[in-house]
């Protein structure tokens, strides 16, 4: 079994790709853009100075038109974490002392995958991004469970479609995992993702430790269905506005940005010929995002996700 | 403050001989406020800004709309009311330290109110939120400090200053020694003696008026050529009164004379702290490019002295009416008695670029910048960087115009009003401000080009959309370089009428930073020495070719919106810019709501699908029963045009024609909709509103 490090780097200085196109709703474009562009730049940097088809690795695949340098060059197997790409963990940090930044991540956990790794998963997730911003703890820790939506023609349907989504069982238990890095003083404040009003008072009810967050997606954001506005006001939970799809990496997506198309890195074979390409079933676990923003300056200074997925070879 | 401390003023000779006194001791200061400041280091985003008013007697019944001259006793009302005072908001001297309602502030002209948030905002959200409640409170303590029928209203200019009649409150006559003006009065002008001065050595420099020449729009029954009715060639009062015998008023083109003409306008303008001066600076040259395009955004100003004029904006006329530069500067005489031909007006678009961003190229400076070296050789002795003491020694080319005996007996070096003397009077598009002397603010960049919006929902809606737009340029470190000349070309063309639809503006086609290799990597580690073959692999390119490769013209809806299917350029557009800054910040849904409102508006100004006041206005007055489409704005007109602008921020819109085009359809309709929502509900859910 292979863990698969996938890590953006810093998105705000990445151009382009972090740039809504207007009109888009949500998406995990971003996510995927700057993934891509993140391969892209380190397949550049750790090529040989000069790098060019000369030096590439000749690929057999027939559908292969774009040279590229060995997987090996610009990732890093660790035994079993395979980096994509490296990490050069000597360049992770804020350029001020932490106290200076608002932290916020949110974890993503995918569709599919077992909720007892969860506390694993998360686990990993919040050492990850500890370790990239060089940071002892994080301000807000926004999680966002699958099958959640926030979808209809009007928000009152959507507030009550949402009622019936999720698992209200595994959601409530998984909780109490990031209760415990509450308690641990790892994060300090506690939020989730789409839950509609009769969801969230269900989980109210339950929870040991109320989230101070709900993170919704609203077409119209003026248009917050009365029912969460009042509980969230009563709670003094705070609706925050987001732009994610809750099913941020679809395996098929993933396997084409890691695959051997045009637009892939190169990692990932899917003939039996593939040179140092890897084989086997792909299962994205989680996907997590962080921003680092000055606090009273509002500027954001990093911005970035890593995901994992299990390959099994 | 400097502004209202009394004194002696010199007049212009006595003046201009102590330039160089100022001059000298300005440089001084400078440097110590340098020396003292350029460490400064983590300051907070602080904001704020700054709403003029022209302030109008109006009655529904009586036709005739004048300019109130009761700046003074309407400020000193405000100063007297106690309960006010006592909660922090009055005039400057009067007011508590902290406190947060409003401050008030004379003008330039004896009509016009200023007024600023008591306190700085900052850059928490909820700050946000509360700009447009605070510019609705600003208004109605103004108003409430007012007679019943005198009203602050936010027009850029008033569309009768300078008619034959009567268009103040007290009449006075024109022709006055100060202005020498044959349409407005001296009294037209803030009494305080600096103003008058300010004035007087303008025109004294200068050896004539000041001409403020605005082209005339021309309708179908205009004459043409057309010659400016107003304008009185037989006066004999002043030697100034010659200068409309010597061709100071052009066929074509409505006439003004004197400084009211231009510094009688309002503007809406910004300024923010920086975290650093290196932060300052890079602010500075960042939005510098932006100014000429949100100019035309809020283009206001279509009418002068009661006749429509064909361009849509304040600014060249404020340039002309403080144009203190002599025939020798001006080039039409030989260099005799001057240093240099100036190109630009003191108030006009900058000239300098000056961060330490590596990303300036020297192609986009000013080949023809004019410097005092003298004065850059003594910044530079004093430890300044070659950079910022060419823009310092840029700003003093100029003469300080208003010079108090007084202040030159010693030289103050804890304090910097000879600095502040050539400072203040260079009117540039963006300043870049200093810490002022004894307190903690820090280094401080100003936006001035924008027009005066007439409703507060728009003056709030451009100015927190120019404060994300900062903070989108800091966190995704954009770069809108082009040549510092462009933007000059830039700020013309943002004069034409409805500039905003139908012109192009110079622009940089890609806003995104280079992305530096990995330090440590295989192509990090040096620069590659000689010449790879390009591939798909090759490294981004650095910003080596040819500069005029690097923007291109494009209207204001492709630079607001982005680049739609077909453009040649794949400009993002600073609105999807904004929202996509916003995308990664915790903005609460109610914040969200009303900043998309704000981005909404801005949004369809862009495109067209609203109108700017400008177009507003005009279409106004050409629609009104008793205009003659011969470019006449009578006192009719203008009387139902001021109730239409005191009514869209008063009784509401609703019955004003085409308010809808200059707002939008739900005039924020989402403050009404979470407000509705915040209620209990509402019993019957299918009941529909007007």
């Amino acid at each position: 079994m292979t863990r698969l490090i996938l890590s953006t780097s810093n998105i705000m200085t990445g151009g382009p790709s972090i740039i809504r196109k207007p009109g888009a709703d949500r998406s995990n474009l971003e996510l995927t853009n700057s993934l891509r562009s993140n391969f892209l730049a380190a397949q550049q940097d750790y090529s040989p100075a000069g790098g060019s088809k000369a030096n590439s690795p000749t690929n057999y695949d027939e559908e292969e038109s774009v040279s590229r340098p060995s997987p090996s060059v610009w990732t890093t197997r660790e035994n079993s974490n395979f980096y994509i790409p490296t990490i050069d963990w000597s360049l992770s940090g804020l350029s001020e002392e932490p106290s200076q930044y608002d932290i916020t991540v949110k974890l993503f956990y995918l569709p599919g995958v077992d909720v007892a790794d969860r506390a694993q998963h998360t686990k990993d997730a919040i050492a990850l991004v500890l370790k990239e911003l060089r940071v002892p703890s994080i301000d807000l820790l926004i999680v966002s469970f699958p099958g959640m939506s926030f979808e209809g023609d009007c928000e009152w349907d959507a507030d009550k479609k949402n009622a019936s989504q999720g698992d209200d069982k595994q959601e409530i238990k998984s909780w109490s995992i990031v209760e415990d890095l509450y308690d641990q003083g790892l994060v300090k404040k506690l939020g989730l993702a789409e839950f509609g009003s009769e969801k969230l008072s269900r989980f109210l009810d339950k929870v040991r430790i109320p989230p101070k967050v709900d993170q919704v997606n609203i077409k119209d954001c003026c248009n917050v269905p009365p029912p969460l506005l009042q509980l969230a006001k009563r709670q003094q939970i705070e609706l925050l506005v987001h732009n994610d799809c809750t099913n941020i990496l679809p395996s098929g997506t993933l396997r084409e940005l890691l695959g051997q198309g045009v637009r892939g890195a190169g990692v990932l074979s899917e003939s039996k010929r593939g040179i140092d390409g890897m084989k086997g079933e792909l299962t994205p676990e989680w996907v997590v995002k962080y921003t680092a923003v000055v606090r009273d300056r509002g500027v954001i200074e990093n911005k970035g996700y890593f995901a994992v997925a299990d390959l099994k070879e | 403050m400097g502004l209202l401390a009394l004194g002696t003023p010199l007049d212009w000779p006595d003046a201009k001989h102590n330039a160089n006194h100022v001059r000298e001791w300005g440089v001084k200061q400078l440097l110590s406020v340098w020396n003292r400041a350029k460490g400064k280091e983590r300051d907070a985003l602080l904001w704020g800004d700054e709403i003029e008013y022209l302030v109008v007697n109006f009655k529904e019944q009586e036709p005739n709309v004048t300019l109130s001259l009761r700046q003074a006793d309407i400020l000193t009302a405000l100063a007297q009311d106690d309960k006010l005072c006592h909660d922090g908001g009055c005039v400057p001297e009067l007011q508590d330290v902290g406190g947060s309602l409003p401050i008030f502030h004379p003008e330039f002209g004896r009509f016009m109110l200023e007024a600023t948030p008591g306190q700085p905002w900052g850059i928490g959200f909820k700050d946000l939120l509360d700009v447009e409640k605070d510019m609705k409170l600003r208004r109605r303590i103004a108003k409430e400090h007012m007679n019943p029928e005198e009203y602050p209203i936010t027009l850029t200019t008033y569309p009768r200053l300078g008619s034959p009649g009567i268009f103040t409150s007290p009449y006075y006559p024109p022709s006055g020694e100060k202005l020498r003006s044959q349409f407005v009065p001296d009294e037209i002008a803030n009494p305080h003696i600096r103003f008058p001065t300010l004035a007087a050595n303008i025109r004294s420099r200068r050896g004539r008026k000041v001409q403020v020449n605005v082209p005339v729009y021309r309708d179908t029954n205009t004459s043409w050529p057309w010659k400016d009715p107003t304008v009185n060639y037989d006066l004999t009062k002043w030697p100034e009164d010659a200068d409309v015998r010597n061709g100071a008023a052009p066929d074509n083109f409505i006439h003004m004379d004197a400084m009211a003409f231009g510094m009688g306008s309002c503007c809406l303008q910004i300024t923010f702290q920086a975290k650093s001066i290196a932060e300052g600076r890079r602010m500075y040259d960042q939005l510098s490019p932006l100014g000429p395009i949100l100019l035309a955004l809020t283009a206001a100003t279509p009418i002068y002295k009661g006749f429509l004029a064909d361009t849509d904006v304040r600014w060249n006329q404020i340039s002309a009416a403080v144009d203190d530069r002599t025939p020798e500067e001006l080039g039409e005489e030989p260099l005799r008695n001057n240093r240099w031909r100036i190109p630009k007006s003191r108030y006009a678009a900058n000239s300098t670029y000056i961060s330490n961003d590596p990303r300036l190229r020297k192609e986009y400076m000013d080949p023809d910048l004019i410097v005092d070296a003298d004065v850059k050789q003594q910044l530079m002795d004093g430890g300044m960087d070659s950079l910022l003491a060419t823009h310092f020694a840029h700003l003093f080319i100029r003469d300080p115009i208003v010079i108090f005996a007084e202040d030159l007996k010693e030289l103050d070096l804890s304090k910097s009003d000879h600095f502040e003397n050539l400072q203040s009077t260079n009117w540039q598009h963006i300043r870049f401000k200093p810490p002022p002397t004894g307190s903690d603010i820090g280094w401080r960049v100003e936006f001035r080009p924008m027009e005066i919006q007439i409703t507060d929902f728009e003056n709030a809606a451009f100015s927190v959309f120019i404060v994300l737009i900062t903070r989108a340029i800091l966190s995704f470190d954009l770069n809108f370089y082009i040549p510092v000349t462009k933007t000059d070309e830039n700020m013309e063309t943002a004069h034409r009428r409805d500039a905003v639809l139908n012109d192009k503006f110079y622009f940089r086609k890609n806003p995104f930073p280079t992305r530096a290799p990995r330090p440590y990597s295989a192509n990090g580690r040096s620069t590659p020495t000689g010449t790879s073959t390009p591939s798909v692999l090759s490294r981004p390119p650095t910003p080596t070719g040819p500069v005029e490769d690097e923007y291109a013209l494009m209207g204001i809806d492709e630079i607001m919106n982005g680049s739609k299917d077909g453009s040649n350029n794949e400009f993002p557009g600073l609105i999807p810019i904004v929202e996509s800054y916003l995308d990664s910040m915790n903005v609460d849904v109610e914040t969200r709501c009303e900043l998309t409102a704000y981005l909404n508006l801005i949004r369809k100004r862009s495109d067209g699908t609203l109108w700017t006041a400008a177009r507003w206005i005009r279409s106004y007055v050409r629609g009104h029963e008793e205009y003659k489409h011969d470019s006449v704005v009578s006192e009719k007109i203008n009387h139902d045009l001021i109730g239409a602008v005191i009514d869209m921020e008063g009784k509401g819109e609703w019955n004003i024609r085409d308010a809808g085009k200059l707002l939008g359809k739900g005039f924020s309709p989402c403050k009404e909709g979470i407000m509705a929502l915040a209620r209990p509900p509402i019993v019957d859910q299918t009941s529909s509103g007007p």
